[in-house]
């Protein structure tokens, strides 16, 4: 039997700002509902009346505990203390939150203070006897595969496995416990500064030297393909050149250089 | 300035009141009225500061007009690196990884961020080879620290970050920069929980403060809002977001190398895991191998992808046919895909399938047609029939397989 404990925020959905399931951290509740033999408890800090928080619930989860943090406070030292009176083996989080900061510090400020040991971008979880295999999940389809020392915090990204829908039955029978705590205000966040955000214009390498009209040529010039082109050749010689084009731009294991691109 | 006739004025001069008809005098002559008109030519002429070799005109009158061929003659004497002799501060850069040694173009990113950050208080960049070996001095690196003790290519997140901390101990810089990708964002974490500071995670831009200080933004709320902080000593820069260094090359001058640090290590054992390149989602895959209506042999077909490690792809028509699933359909109404390499059997290019590759690195095109739009679009395009290249293609990968090299 291991113990784990998700820790769970309020998403915000990216098009309407409506609150909803945070993604990532259904995903990490859906890895952790998913372990075989372990007890998972939930946690959430800040306002236990917050509709979104049933999503969780239907997905299984039978309490969910929320420690009563008042927006802008800081929500770590309530979520240390509570995770310190359980003493989970895993605690499972989201890489990034999607309101707020969302800078994705509250997971490694958690293992800092509980001396946890940390893995980012799992994607998998399995748990042995004091050590876990995670599988990270890296960009362009890659995995990676480390092992871990229990107790740990690992954060979950996107190629966690899709959260269940929630039920509804089950959102309305689960049931929020609200702790009350004392939480101090972020000074760091009250300092910020806050407004829209506009896109700005996608930045260009300015080429410098030449004159001005040769700068003007190498960024306004339409860059095509390089344009190779072979008309009819013998299969074979196909063969050649798109085997050498892709060793050649490393899409394909050379001669000689070891595991490619790994 | 002689001032030129202005024909209209003394006309206006000329003219006489009362009468339906306009009536001009011809004896009258009053002074010019109104505004002068300028010469353009005498203007011109003041403002031209040489002739040879080419003409120069500073309109701006700031340039004083010079014997031509002087411009010429006083020439300082090039430069050909910048040195920061005594700097006031350091900044420390943390490049990443990128997995074959070699520095990153977000790395590169990084050192420019860092060296507009020194240059606006005469700082020296310093930056942390935890590689070795690159043109860090011409990515604008005045100073390089080497860490002695750590595995050059291995993932040890622990390990850096105590490479990392030793740096920040030695140095006491003003500001640290990390790139936020995967494995660069997790040591900037660790490194911000470990010495307890704020870190500004994905700084997006720098900009003036109305106080004369650095701020920098960073998308917060999902995305929706700018957040904007005076610059902390712990920043961790956004991909793309800062222009690479173009001016002279720095010194980038090792400094003495730093010991590790003690780590202590509860990641023990690491290793890449061979995924199978049809379970990567077309949108993330690195490879693909796409086929269309001209592909008819679709066992040769997946033999192919199967002997390049390439992710399955195809146009719609393929889809349609059910020789592919529909989630690997390309273009406007299947997946918009950003792999680096797009390998194209049979496809003819229509518009909806080309926008669905327009992010796509290199593309490869195989079509009977010469005039075919994916042929015109490639980079190596080979007109020739797709059935004849694909088992000649597989051989050839095959026999370089058994023969070791060749
Ligand atoms: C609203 C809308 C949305 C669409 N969205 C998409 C989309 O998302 N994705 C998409 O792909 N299409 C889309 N289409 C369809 C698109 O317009 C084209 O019909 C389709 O892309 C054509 O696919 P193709 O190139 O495989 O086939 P074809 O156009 O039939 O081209 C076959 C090509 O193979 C070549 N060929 C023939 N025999 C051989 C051989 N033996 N060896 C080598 N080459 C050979 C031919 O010269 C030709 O160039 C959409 C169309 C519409 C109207
Ligand atoms: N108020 C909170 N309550 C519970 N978990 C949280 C809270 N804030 C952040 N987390 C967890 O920490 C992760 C990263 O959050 P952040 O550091 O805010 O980006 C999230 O995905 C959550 O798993």
């Amino acid at each position: 039997m291991i113990r784990v404990a998700a820790l769970l925020s309020i998403g915000r959905h990216p098009a309407s700002g409506r609150a909803r399931r945070a993604g990532l951290d259904a995903r990490g509740l859906e890895l952790a509902l998913r372990m075989p033999n372990a007890e998972v408890r939930a946690f959430h800090a800040g306002d236990p009346h917050a509709a979104s928080l049933r999503d969780y619930l239907g997905m299984g989860l039978e309490t969910l505990n929320v420690l009563n943090v008042a927006p802008g406070c800081d929500p770590v030292p309530a979520l240390v203390e509570a995770l310190r009176g359980v003493g989970p083996d895993l605690i499972i989080c989201g890489m990034r939150a999607e309101a707020g900061e969302g800078s994705g510090m509250v997971p490694y400020l958690i293992a800092e203070a509980l001396g946890h040991a940390v893995v980012c971008d799992a994607a998998a979880i399995e748990c042995a006897s004091g050590t876990a295999r995670v599988v990270q999940g890296l960009p362009r389809g890659r995995r990676r595969e480390v092992v871990v020392t229990l107790p740990a915090v690992v954060l979950v990204n996107s190629a966690a496995p899709a959260a269940r829908a929630p039920a509804f039955a089950r959102a309305r029978r689960g049931r929020i416990v609200p702790h009350p705590v004392e939480a101090r205000e972020d000074a760091f966040l009250a300092a910020c500064e806050m407004r829209p955000w506009r896109a700005r214009p996608k930045r260009m390498a300015v080429p410098s030297g030449g004159s001005a009209q040769e700068r003007m040529k190498a960024l306004t010039e339409a860059k095509a393909g390089e344009g190779r082109l072979l008309v009819n050749p013998v299969p074979e010689e196909a063969a050649r050149a798109v085997r050498d084009y892709l060793v050649e731009k490393r899409f394909l294991r050379g001669a000689g250089d070891g595991d490619g691109r790994g | 300035m002689k001032m030129r006739r202005d024909p209209r004025s003394e006309r206006e001069a000329r003219r006489s009141t009362g009468g339906e008809r306009p009536r001009f005098s011809l004896m009258v002559l009053k002074p010019a009225v109104g505004r002068l008109r300028r010469s353009p030519r005498i203007v011109r002429q003041a403002a031209t500061v040489s002739i040879s070799p080419r003409l120069r005109i500073a309109w701006n009158g700031r340039v004083a007009p010079q014997a031509s061929g002087a411009v010429l003659a006083a020439r300082a004497p090039v430069e050909t690196m910048r040195v920061v002799a005594e700097p006031a501060f350091h900044v420390l850069v943390v490049p990443d990884t990128d997995g074959e040694g070699g520095l990153s173009e977000i790395d590169r990113q990084l050192i420019a961020a860092g060296r507009s950050l020194a240059d606006s208080g005469g700082g020296a960049v310093c930056a942390l080879a935890l590689q070795g070996g690159d043109d860090l001095g011409g990515a604008g690196a005045d100073r390089v620290i080497a860490v002695t003790g750590i595995e050059p290519l291995a993932y040890d997140p622990e390990g850096r970050t105590a490479a990392v901390l030793t740096a920040i101990a030695i140095l006491s810089p003003r500001h640290v920069l990390f790139a936020e990708t995967p494995d660069g964002s997790d040591i900037a974490r660790r490194v911000a929980a470990r010495l307890g500071e704020r870190l500004f995670a994905g700084a997006d831009a720098l900009e003036a403060g109305s106080d004369g200080d650095t701020r920098a933004l960073r998308r917060a709320q999902g995305g929706s809002l700018a957040q904007s902080a005076k610059l902390p000593r712990l920043v961790s820069i956004m991909p793309d977001a800062f222009p690479l260094h173009a001016g002279l090359p720095h010194e980038g001058r090792p400094l003495d190398e730093v010991p590790m640090g003690a780590a202590d290590r509860r990641i023990s054992a690491s290793r890449p895991l061979t995924v199978d390149p049809d379970t990567i989602a077309l949108e993330e895959a690195d490879f693909l191998l796409s086929g269309g209506n001209g592909v008819t042999d679709w066992q040769g077909f997946a033999d192919l992808a199967e002997a390049l490690g390439a992710t399955r792809a195809g146009s719609r028509v393929v889809c349609d046919q059910g020789h592919l699933p529909r989630e690997r359909q390309v273009g406007a109404s299947g997946t918009l895909v950003t792999a680096g390499c797009y390998f194209a059997l049979g496809i003819s290019g229509a518009p909806q399938h080309l926008q669905g590759i327009t992010r796509v690195g290199h593309v490869v095109a195989v079509n009977t047609d010469l005039h075919a739009e994916m042929i015109k679009r490639a980079d190596l395009a080979i007109v020739a029939d797709a059935q004849a290249v694909m088992p000649a293609l597989i051989r050839l990968l095959a026999e370089r397989k058994g023969g070791g090299d060749d």
